[in-house]
This record gives C-alpha cells, structure tokens and sequence, in this order.
C-alpha cells in the first residue's frame, strides 16, 4: 500500500509539474531553477533516468568507477544581477561513519564554493552558498572529486536563504506550485501502434508490426536499443527463436559472457536492424510517464525526453507495454501480480526446494537484479582507492569480475520503487569487492574496466492477462490453441544464498534448475484482462513468479515481442481489440506467424 | 587403451573381491555393527559417549558394477533411528584409469547428506594417485553440502572440456562462469571422485530415506527433531505441526526464530498460527530478538507491528539505527496511525533524527515535521 501512494504521489507529480525546460524562472522573486541533466556539455557525468518515478527527475551522475570525471559545464541565464543563494538537489548514496563517496564542488563563473556537495542522506537540498553575480548570464560547473556516483538532480538559485523542502510529500507541494507546464504535452503524434520501452521484446513487437505495415513509435529511455541485452549492461540472450528466428536474429546477441564488451558489436546490429525500418519512429532517451485511459482503453501515453525535458503525447489503438516494470499498464490501471504467490495458489510445488522454491504463504520476495562488471589486466600496476563506504555491503568478499549470480534482492527492497537502492548496493559490493581483490598482489597491474550503473533487473510487476502463465504450463508442456511462444529452456528461479547462511554476501544468487519438456505460452498471456487494447512482452507478461523463471530470457520475450506485433496488425486490420483476435481471428493469426518467418520474394525477382 | 585398463580394472577387481577385504573396511570409530565416533565430517549434533546401532533396511545403493550396498540405519539405545549409513567401494575412472573409492556416508532422517568416514587403511586418491589431504576431505564435504552444486545438471564429461556453446543453452551461466565455479567446488585433480562422490549421496536414496522416515513418522520423533539444529529438520517438522504443537512448543520455536538461518526464521514467522499475533507472551520473545535478526526475517515480524502492543512498538523505537530505510518507513507509518503516542517517544525520535551517524535520520525528520510538528 505505501509503495502504491507513493507511485501515485509521484505520478501526479509528473502530470502536474515537473521542470522541463533547462531553467525555469520561478516567479517575479530572483530564482532559477536548473535540470542538470539538461547541462550543455554533460562532461563525463551521465544521465541517469532509472528512478524518475522516485526521486523525480533524471540527474547526472559522476560514474567514473574511482576516476573523477570531465566536468559537466553549461550556461544559464538569470533573470536578474544580484546575491542569490544557491542549493543542489543531491544524495549521499553510501552514508555512514566516513567520507561520502561521490563528492563533488560546484563552480559559477569559476568562482568555487568552499562547501564539498553530495553528502547527505536521501535525496534532498544541499546549500551550496552564496554569490553576487554581476551579469545576467553564467557559467556553471559541476566538479566530480571521487569518481564514485557522485549525483546532482538540480541547482536552485534564489534571493532568499529559503532552502526548497526535502520531503517527498512537500516537494511534490512545492513544485506544483512553481511548475508552469500545462498537463499536456505542446506536441502530439497519432501512430497504429505505440511501443514503450526498446528492449528486445519491444524492438522484436516494433519489427513485426513495421513488417505489416503498421506506423509505429518505440519509445524508449536509453541512447541504445536492446534493454538487458544492451552495450550498457550485457546481458547475452538465452532462449529458442520459436517461430521468430528471422526477427530475433536481428535483435539477440552472441553467447559471450555476461558483462562482455563484445555486446558492443551486437549492439550495432540491432540499432541499426531496428533504424532500417521507414515507419518505426524511434524515439530513444525519451521516458513514458503516463498512460491516459478512458473506459479501460488507454488513448495515449507521454512522454519525456531524458535531457531536454520536451515533452510528446502519442496517441494510438493500441499499445505495447514492453518497459519490464509493466508502467503502461500500471498507469492505465491494468491489473498486475508482484511477488511469490503462496504455494497453493497455482500448485507450483517442488518440494525439493519447498520454500525457495514458493512459499506456503505469500510473500513480497522476486528474483533480484544484476549489475554486470569487470576488470583486465594491465601492463603497469594500477591502483584503484580505498572505499570504506563499500565494506558493509563487500566486507571480504573479493572478485575481479561480475557474472550473473551476482544479483540482489530482498524482501524489504521493491525493484521497482527500490532501484536505486538495489543499484547502489550493488555499486558498493563491486568496488568493495574489487577493492578487497587489488590487496592481493596477483592483482596489482588490474584495472576496473567496466561497470554498469544500470539496474538489469529480472522481475517486477507481471500484468494480468486472460491465461496467467504458471509452473504447471511449463511442466505439463501445454499445447494451447493459442500457442504463439515456446520455450525449451529449464524454468529456473534465483534466490539469495544469504537465505541459507547469513556469512554468505547478501549479493550472490544461486539458481535451481527445473528441467521441463518444451513448453509454450500462449497468446491469452500477452494482452491485458481489463484494458482493452494494451498488449504486454517481456518480463512484465502475464506469468506466476515461479513461471516467470523460464520465459524470463530475450529470446523467449523477443517472441512475445514478435507475437503481438503481429497480432496489433490483425487488431488494426479488422479494427478489432487483442483479444477478439484470439476469439475470431485465431487461425488467421497463427497462418500470419507461419507466413513471417521467411520474406516473401519480390515480385521483380520470382 | 581405455579398454586394456578398464578390463584390468576389472581383472584387479575380481583378484580383490577374492579376499575377504573387511580389514581395508574397519576402524576404530565403528565395529561390529556399531558407530562408537562423530564421524570425520559431520553437520549433525553428536554427544559425547553416543553409541549407535546399525539396523538392516531395505534401501540399498547401486554401485557401478560392484552391485547392491546396503543403506542401514543407526539407531540409539532406545531404538530411535538417528541417521543412515552406506559403506560404499565405487569404481571411479578417468581416461580409462580406474581406481575403486571407499567411502562411508551418512544421511539425515530426511536423505540430506550428513556426512563422511575415509578409510585409514583406504585413504581417498587423486587422478595423479597422490592421497587427499585434510584439506581436500574438507572441500569434498563442502561440496557434498552443496545439494544444488554445478555437478548436479552436468554430464562429467562436460565438465573436463569447454561446454558447447549451442542455441539451446540451457543454464543462465556461460562457459567461463561454469568452468569457474567447477573449479571452486571440487577437490583439485579429484573431479571424476567428487562428481561420483556427489551422485551417490545425492541420488535416488535421498528420496527413499526420506520416504522411509515419513512412513515410519511418531509425534515424539517429530518433537525431537524439531530439538536437532538442522534446518530441513526444523521446516520438516514445522510444516506438519498443529496450532496446539504450534502454542505448546512456543520457547522451542521462538529460540529457533532466534538462531536459526533466515530461510527458517522466515518460514516461521510466516507460518506461526495468528494465535501468537493476539498473545503478548506468545509473541513477545520474537520481538526481543529484533536487532539480531537479519534483515528479512526483520522485515517479516515488522508486517505483524499491527498486532504488537505498545510495550513493544516503545522497544522498537531503541532498535531504529539497525532498521532498512523501508523498515523505519513501515514503523513511522505504524507510528502515525497509533493514537497515544507519549512524550518520551517523541523525544527519542528527535534524537534519532538530530543524530548526524543515523543514516536514515532524515526519514525520522521528516516523520516529525509531516505527522508531529
């Protein structure tokens, strides 16, 4: 329920302010406010838009894995010459008994302020100080001094020593009161088809629908398609191609370890794939923020650009919800599972694993997140800091990589409304860890070379469908009318071995492999019971816990991905809603499937 | 050549079977049918002065081309079957050299692997024929603890060479990460001993000791298992538990609660009848233990605060510094819907909250100006 109102409280914060311009002035009193994310040159900070829903906002990050990073510089325009105090909305992500790991100065017109920033706890207004500013326009710099996470949300300028308020219920307050933005996006675009979120389901659901000649927009909160699976966490794909090998072989990715740098070149290949279609209109770094329904029929979604703050209303008959966290249908009102039903509720016994496996009662627990890395060696010696900050999470845990097992949940933590916790514990037990490793002389000349600071999660809010797709599915391999996905790989579930032994680290998984016959979904799981014109691929599809534990994999949510798409063709051609297509157009459907998977010869070359 | 030394192998074999190799067999801890020692490697409690019985079953263990070996069971003096035992001699070959494998293992009532003897006169040999050290007994033991180890999805002949990687790959872990946790977890230069090692221990006798311990299950066999620090032990017994077990057993449950691992203090806090969420005594020993839960088993008695009296929602408020930011949210939100809240309460909140080492002072901050201020 907490997390419920909170996830409203910030949702309304969108829809009734939010700053979307660079700077905003305020009112008739000399404030200004600043996104940073909306900083001219960003230097080496990036943009970080995970948690927007949470905190509020995207916001620059000094991710420089113990290397400060290039300057985040850009210029602002103030309304008048004069003294203005200044504060940064910033959090100490790592606090304890010892020095803030991600501090960082601010710089206007070079003048620096003695206050070092990005030390206290939750996010909140740090004062900076103050300064006379004798023109109207100047120049701003953000200072990373660790390296590590150092995060600035805004700036906030003003005549007055008036620090704008920190709790979340008083900021919503505050910023609806200086927000000037109307509730609807200037701009509006109509399309046949609205994806949202470029993983490879919704890029594979993009492909298909782009293939039946349908206009479609995929929208997606990331410079690179592919989710998961991208450059910016690599994550290779598991999973059969089903009846979708041609779409999905311009998506997957080779089967390199988990955290390899070669998912840069499958990266190319799948942006490049996808931008090759005319009528998808991709829009990357933009983030969906709502989703407007009217009797159960969603007949838009926004969405925001990550750094400019522009703002776009898509309109269409009908939607994707590809983003993972199942936020289209959360916003539309869509019903959605969360957690481990109780053992009883689907039958999904194994009573070899009993508990871990699912519990007799109902709990909030899922399998966690993953956040890849590593290191190489080099051919001088390297030092890499010490990070106190980290050992509470590492203690002496050490490794010079990361692989899958390294993940985390707990039962206290949403992955959802807790991501940017989970990701910052994560951070700390890398550099902990990482840390631990260098004191042993073997590696002395490794270099960290690689981390992600994106949340690769394997399961959130899972939206109901008309067929919830359970454990009893997989194993009893099910051959549904309606069977548009299939899967041959084991249903395996995560939990943390600290679970089992409190001494084990708190960030390590074990998986328990469940060997099944092939199974398959069927399409009843990808569309939504109660709104009406909202299909679902990817993790967030209409699954039990410990039925998610197989299907969860790229190449088997490429194919749902690819399974609606071509169903939205079917939708749009007879004008009809997801699920009239398994009512009436069933047979059409599964031919329209069998027909895709080779392209049809040009009639120039038969 | 692999099939000159396996038929030497066997020609060996047959040359041994001809003498009596009881000697190779016996020591000291066990003799003439009984177990007068712990085991060398345990995880069950073991008095000093126990003296073990052994006792036919009709479980027996296949053994590659060396048949049946019985499964007995060891029983105390008043006859209660404590654990299980197989004295098991088991080729184990590796590019067709084959060597036979003594070994003693031990199962718990419920199958789970208990333990092992080695043989003085037989002691355990690597592929390079060099005897296992201490070390390398310990690492099999940790391996055989690991009842969902690498070795349990995996032919051994995928384990020696780099897997293949295919379409149909079916385990979220790649070839280095398997190579890597293999490495890890068997004895070095033993993989072809622990991978037999591990399947026999963990194989069909599992599900028939269990089997036989449920078939033959008594109410006081139940209660005492519930006294032996054993996790599956501890679920077992709990899962089958009464709500008057449940009531009557309450200080046995609440000490498990305190010290078991999180797994089960979870499922207990789960699971107790709500019977101990509308009764002070019953409740409170669980409450007590608060600080030194860990984090999960801490979340799960917070989703019961509703039911707490305020005696104990006042001792919740000394234990905010080891609370998570969403545990000290859930108790601020318990917090503003209690009426009555007094002045000493309020007090340690704004202490907490002016405390700059208290990480999450700023959420108690924010409790004070919201609801108090």
């Amino acid at each position: 329920m907490n997390n419920e109102f909170k996830i409203n409280n910030m949702n309304m914060l969108f829809r009734l302010v939010l700053i979307i311009t660079s700077c905003v002035q305020i009112s008739a009193a000399q404030e200004l406010l600043v996104e940073a994310e909306s900083f001219d040159q960003p230097g080496g900070w990036v943009v970080d838009p995970q948690f927007v829903e949470q905190m509020g906002s995207p916001y620059l990050m000094a991710h420089g894995m113990g290397e400060p990073v290039a300057n985040a510089v850009t210029s602002v325009e103030f309304p008048k010459k004069g003294e203005y105090h200044v504060w940064v909305r910033t959090m100490n992500w790592a606090p304890g008994d010892w020095e803030a790991p991600g501090r960082f100065g601010l710089t206007i017109n070079g003048h620096a302020f003695e206050n070092e920033l990005g030390k206290r706890s939750g996010w909140g207004w740090e004062y900076v100080g103050s300064i006379n500013l004798d023109t109207k326009t100047a120049k701003l710099e953000l200072i990373d001094f660790t390296g590590f996470n150092g995060r600035c949300d805004a700036v906030y300028f003003s005549s007055k020593k008036i620090s704008p308020p920190s709790s979340p219920k008083n900021l919503a307050e505050w910023r609806a009161k200086i927000a000037q933005e109307p509730n609807k996006p200037a701009k509006s675009e109509d399309y046949d088809l609205v994806v949202t979120g470029g993983g490879i389901a919704g890029c594979a659901a993009a492909i298909a629908a782009a293939e039946q000649g349908m206009k479609v927009a995929l929208i997606h909160d990331r410079p690179v398609l592919g989710g998961n699976a991208s450059s910016e966490i690599r994550v290779h794909t598991l999973g059969i191609y089903g009846h979708f090998e041609r779409i999905l072989k311009k998506l997957d990715t080779e089967h390199y370890p988990n955290g390899s740098a070669d998912a840069k070149i499958d990266q190319k290949k799948r942006d490049d794939n996808v931008k090759s279609y005319k009528n998808i209109h991709l829009y990357l770094n933009w983030r969906a923020y709502d989703a407007v329904t009217e009797e159960e029929t969603i007949k838009y979604v926004d969405a925001r650009q990550t750094k400019t703050g522009e703002r776009k209303r898509f309109s269409a008959p009908y939607f994707v919800d590809s983003t993972g966290d199942g936020w289209i249908g959360y916003w539309a009102g869509a019903e959605f599972s969360y957690g481990r039903e109780s053992v009883d509720k689907y039958g999904e016994d194994w009573e070899e694993w009993g508990e871990l496996w699912s519990p007799e009662e109902a709990d909030n627990a899922v399998m966690g997140s993953s956040v890849l890395w590593g290191s190489k060696e080099t051919e001088q010696e390297q030092q890499f800091p010490e990070v106190p900050w980290a050992m509470t999470v590492a203690k002496k845990y050490q490794e010079i990589n990361g692989e899958w097992q390294w993940e985390f949940s707990r039962n206290d933590l949403n992955q959802i409304d807790d991501a940017e916790e989970i990701r910052d514990h994560m951070l700390m037990a890398i550099y902990g860890s990482f840390a631990n490793a260098k004191k042993d002389p073997k590696n002395a000349n490794r270099k960290l070379e690689w981390v992600s600071y994106l949340v690769g999660k394997r399961e959130s809010r899972r939206l109901v469908g008309d067929h919830i797709f359970t454990f009893n599915d997989a194993k009893a391999g099910t051959k549904f009318p309606d069977a548009v996905v299939e899967e041959t790989r084991e249903v395996d579930v995560h939990y943390q071995t600290v679970l089992e032994n409190e001494k084990n680290p708190d960030f390590i998984s074990e998986a328990l492999f469940f060997k099944t016959p092939k199974y398959y979904i069927p399409y009843r799981s990808l569309y939504s019971k109660n709104i009406t014109n909202l299909f679902m691929a990817g993790r967030n599809f209409s699954t039990s816990h410990v039925g998610l534990g197989g299907p969860r994999v790229m190449r088997t949510t490429g194919q749902m991905g690819a399974a609606v798409g071509l169903a939205a063709s079917l939708c749009k051609k007879y004008d009809v809603n997801p699920r009239d297509v398994y009512v009436g157009y069933l047979n059409e459907y599964l031919k329209l499937i069998e027909d895709q998977k080779y392209l049809k010869i040009p009639a120039s070359k038969q | 050549m692999k099939l000159i030394a396996v038929i030497f192998f066997f020609a060996v074999h047959m040359s041994w079977s001809q003498f009596d190799r009881v000697n190779s067999f016996s020591n000291n801890k066990w003799a003439g049918g009984q177990q007068l020692e712990k085991p060398q490697f345990f995880i069950l409690p073991w008095q000093p002065g126990t003296q073990l019985v052994e006792k036919e079953t009709n479980l027996s263990i296949k053994v590659d081309s060396l048949g049946l070996k019985p499964v007995k069971a060891l029983q105390d003096s008043s006859g209660t079957i404590i654990i299980y035992v197989s004295d098991i001699s088991t080729p184990v070959c590796a590019d067709g050299d084959c060597r036979l494998m003594d070994i003693r293992f031990y199962w718990t009532l419920l199958g789970g692997y208990a333990g092992f003897d080695s043989y003085q006169q037989s002691p355990l040999t690597k592929h390079d024929h060099d005897e296992f050290v201490y070390a390398d007994y310990l690492k099999l033991h940790q391996l055989l603890l690991d009842d969902n180890s690498i070795l349990k999805r995996r032919k051994v002949d995928e384990l020696v060479k780099k897997p293949q990687v295919s379409e149909n790959e079916n385990v979220d872990a790649v070839a280095g990460a398997t190579i890597k946790e293999v490495k890890e977890s068997v004895v070095s230069g033993a993989l072809y001993s622990c991978y037999t090692a591990w399947h026999i221990v963990h194989g069909v006798v599992k599900n028939q000791i269990r089997e036989l311990t449920v078939k033959g299950l008594s109410e006081d066999q139940l209660v005492s298992m519930l006294s032996v620090d054993n996790p599956d032990y501890q679920i077992f017994v709990l899962k089958r538990f009464s709500k008057a077990q449940y009531e009557k057993n309450y200080k046995q449950i609440a000490a498990i609660f305190k010290d078991g691992i999180p797994l089960v203090r979870s499922y207990i806090v789960k699971n107790v009848p709500s019977s101990f969420w509308e009764n002070e005594t019953l409740q409170t020993p669980f409450w007590n233990c608060f600080s030194d839960l860990d984090i999960n088993s801490r979340s799960l008695l917070l989703e019961k605060i509703a039911m707490a009296p305020l005696t104990i929602i006042y001792e919740l408020s000394k234990n905010l510094g080891v609370m998570t930011k969403n545990q000290l949210k859930q108790y601020l939100n318990h917090l503003s819907n209690t009426k009555g809240i007094d002045k000493v309460l309020i007090e340690s909140l704004k202490s907490f909250a002016d405390d700059p080492n208290e990480t999450y002072n700023y959420l108690v901050d924010n409790f004070l100006e919201d609801y108090v201020e």
